[in-house]
């Protein structure tokens, strides 16, 4: 009898925390390819979801290694929030190796976040890979635009309320309390970019022009030759040579891309280089949607007085 | 009766119209009141509307426009997409070696020697079936034999199952099985110009590819581990080669995974394949694999990779007595040969477009006696993400001559320059771990 109650304890001890906890288990468990999307998923789901990403926000979100890990985290999720626009279909090998059901690609559970979102720089010729890692669909950095964030935390609600319609009221109220901070937040970004408005920039990789455009910015070049090929030296003469002549304050870098070289760039061409976050958790203090956006925002206005 | 009926029509068309005119006026008064109603409560909300503060300024008309309300999900991105995707992988091979090494065919890349040739040209289509199941068809060209036609054949074609239940999956077709680290990757990924030797030895050039069936399991589990299952014809004339289900080529693999905070991360993993050979004798090989990564945070490619994988074969083989010495067989003995191989890599990719490293590999062989071993400094450069090239030397030296005598040749010492230029045209998958 003791053996046998001695053997039932040690197979709780080994078991127990395998099981996951009840408060956890009765939430949505939602992963997001990219921590904005988990950022959003965050403010629409409240308590009732649990979220995780699979990317980390000072990572290149075009390029993921796909880990096991990844696998693990979609094995246990009831809905997966992606980013659509081909920039995290490297989700796609994670989810075939994760045996999940719920998310395969035209499950209930498998939520696109760029329907209904106005794409910009959609090719409107013929795309080879001549013109670099061209996304075909069009530019798919609209995340931190946060003008795009009523789209993007709408097919959200959609997706939470497929899997859970009894909370489709719940989720529609978050939303809304967040659009309503956000909306606080865009008169403030909006005043503070005002006098910068048609001032030019360059940036490394073609990931801002949401952004830029949103607030009357524009970008003047990238420091990438094509999008995803390494700058060659013939192109950053050209590019200084541009900045120089039209006077551009700023070189915009993602914290996952060179910024020594981008640094040498912008003092050759009397400007200054500034990491902005390219996805939440991309620098320091950028820990929320808003946080990383206020975040660009201070740091624009910084580098260009 | 007449007059009256006379009297009934007349009324009739005298007070009709004034009983329908009676009646439209009350359908008109309605309506008026209905109209007030809805025009109140537009007044009322618009006098709400007013009371709130002016709306932040600057918003754009994409602000104002933008949707607060469900709105229909799968718009149509444009016309004329295709429902999967299709990539080509071509890669292209040289070396160059000793003579009497090219004429005993003992080179990695045996009967080629001295020569540049298309290893491989792989046509993948894959994509989704429906929302149940998705496909895989590669076709591979590549020169075969020295000199000869551009060969193509069904490299692959499986289908798997997406939505069974319990965490599993099934795998069915014509598959490079996954056994160990290396086994199904492709010629043109491999993070060598070669595929090891062991695996070369013990599986052939092309390694394991099957055709069956294999399932596999995830549990949800706080860790990763994944099971694997497999049932196979037996096809590999290396191993085993019964090609028959009546006795299959049994396969096996337990993969688990381990993250040491973001940077660094470990795979490892066992295999294992019974099969029986063409005489009916039984033929068994286990596999082990470990890959270490070091990624330094918010890099775009890893700084240090090291892999290793072994194999341990149990083979039966049947071994001809001439127990009374006469030259004549009297009989069949049935013998066991224990084989083991392994090798172990490390690459160092300071820079995004450039990596070097160094692989050692040792290895018995399956049915000779002897064994081999080799060591291959190698470095490789991508323009692009789409392009590379790898240069490498290889220098192997075998305990026997054995198995690489043919034409009164030897490759007891081979030195080799390998050269392999690679490209992918179109969708390619991402790489897994």
């Amino acid at each position: 009898m003791r053996r046998a109650i001695l053997i039932l304890g040690a197979a709780l001890a080994v078991i127990g925390p395998m099981l996951p906890a009840a408060s956890a288990a009765d939430k949505i468990h939602v992963v997001a390819t990219i921590p904005d999307l988990k950022a959003l998923t965050e403010e629409v789901g409240g308590n009732l979801a649990e979220v995780e990403s699979l990317a980390r926000g000072t990572q290149n979100a075009h390029e993921i290694e796909i880990r096991p890990s990844l696998m693990l985290k979609l094995r246990r999720a009831d809905l997966l929030v992606e980013n659509g626009l081909e920039l995290d279909s490297w989700a796609e090998v994670a989810v075939q190796g994760a045996n999940n059901p719920r998310i395969v690609r035209g499950a209930p559970g498998r939520v696109d976040v760029s329907h209904g979102v106005p794409v910009l720089d959609v090719p409107s010729t013929r795309v080879d890979r001549s013109m670099g890692d061209v996304h075909p669909l069009g530019n798919p950095h609209y995340s931190l635009d946060p003008g795009m964030a009523p789209i993007i935390t709408q097919n959200i609600v959609d997706g939470l309320a497929r899997f859970a319609p009894e909370h489709r009221a719940t989720f529609e109220k978050n939303r809304q309390a967040f659009l309503a901070r956000l909306d606080e937040a865009m008169a403030r970004w909006t005043r503070a970019l005002e006098p910068l408005k048609g001032a030019r920039v360059v940036v490394y990789h073609p990931q801002w022009i949401y952004i830029l455009t949103r607030f009357g910015l524009s970008q003047a070049a990238t420091l990438e030759d094509r999008p995803g090929i390494p700058a060659s030296p013939g192109h950053l003469t050209k590019v200084i040579r541009q900045m120089k002549e039209e006077r551009i304050k700023v070189i915009i870098v993602e914290p996952w891309n060179d910024l020594k070289l981008a640094t040498r760039v912008a003092e050759e061409a009397g400007a200054k280089a500034v990491v902005l976050a390219s996805m939440v958790g991309g620098v320091k203090g950028a820990d929320s949607y808003i946080g990383a956006i206020d975040h660009n925002v201070n740091a624009l206005v910084m580098a260009m007085k | 009766m007449r007059p009256w009926a006379l009297v009934f029509v007349l009324l009739c068309v005298v007070l009709a119209p004034a009983v329908a005119t009676a009646q439209d006026a009350a359908a008109l008064r309605r309506e008026i009141e209905q109209l007030q109603k809805q025009l109140q409560s537009v007044t009322e909300r618009l006098q709400r509307l007013e009371a709130q503060p002016p709306a932040a300024p600057g918003l754009s008309a994409i602000d104002l426009a933008r949707p607060r309300q469900p709105f229909g999900l799968y718009q149509q991105r444009g016309a004329g997409q295709l429902l999967f995707d299709i990539g080509i992988a071509g890669d292209f091979v040289g070396n160059i070696t000793q003579k009497n090494v090219e004429k005993a065919q003992g080179g990695t890349f045996s009967g080629q020697e001295n020569r540049f040739f298309p290893r491989e040209v792989e046509l993948s289509l894959f994509g989704q079936i429906d929302p149940y199941a998705s496909a895989v068809v590669r076709i591979e060209a590549g020169e075969e034999a020295r000199g000869a036609d551009t060969g193509v054949h069904l490299a692959e074609a499986h289908v798997t199952l997406l939505t069974l239940p319990f965490g599993t999956q099934a795998r069915f077709g014509q598959v490079r099985n996954r056994f160990g680290y290396s086994n199904e990757i492709h010629e043109h990924d491999l993070p060598w110009v070669d595929r090891p030797n062991v695996m070369r030895n013990f599986f052939g050039a092309e390694g394991l590819h099957e055709k069956g069936i294999e399932m596999t399991l995830v549990p949800n589990l706080p860790f990763y581990i994944e099971a694997l299952a497999g049932v196979f014809n037996g096809d590999n004339e290396t191993a085993f080669g019964r090609t028959s289900l009546q006795a299959p080529l049994v396969t096996g693999r337990l993969r688990t995974f381990l993250e040491l905070g973001n940077e660094h991360a470990l795979q490892l993993g066992v295999s294992v394949a019974n099969g029986q050979t063409p005489e009916r004798l039984p033929s068994t090989i286990l596999g082990w694999e470990g890959r270490y990564k070091y990624r330094p945070e918010s890099w775009l490619h890893p700084l240090v990779t090291l892999t290793t994988e072994g194999l341990y074969s149990w083979r039966q083989f049947n071994v001809v007595v001439d127990a009374d010495g006469d030259g004549v067989t009297d009989f069949l003995q049935k013998k066991q040969k224990n084989r083991l191989g392994w090798y172990l890599g490390g690459e160092l990719q300071p820079w995004r477009r450039w990596a070097g490293g160094l692989r050692f590999d040792w290895s018995q062989y399956p049915e000779n006696p002897g064994a081999e071993r080799s060591f291959e400094p190698y470095i490789s450069f991508w323009p692009s993400e789409f392009l590379r090239f790898r240069a490498a030397y290889k220098r192997t030296d075998r305990t026997h001559r054995d198995g690489f005598d043919l034409n009164g040749g030897s490759a007891r010492t081979v030195d080799e320059f390998l050269l392999q230029a690679s490209f992918i045209l179109g969708a390619h998958p991402a790489h897994p771990f």
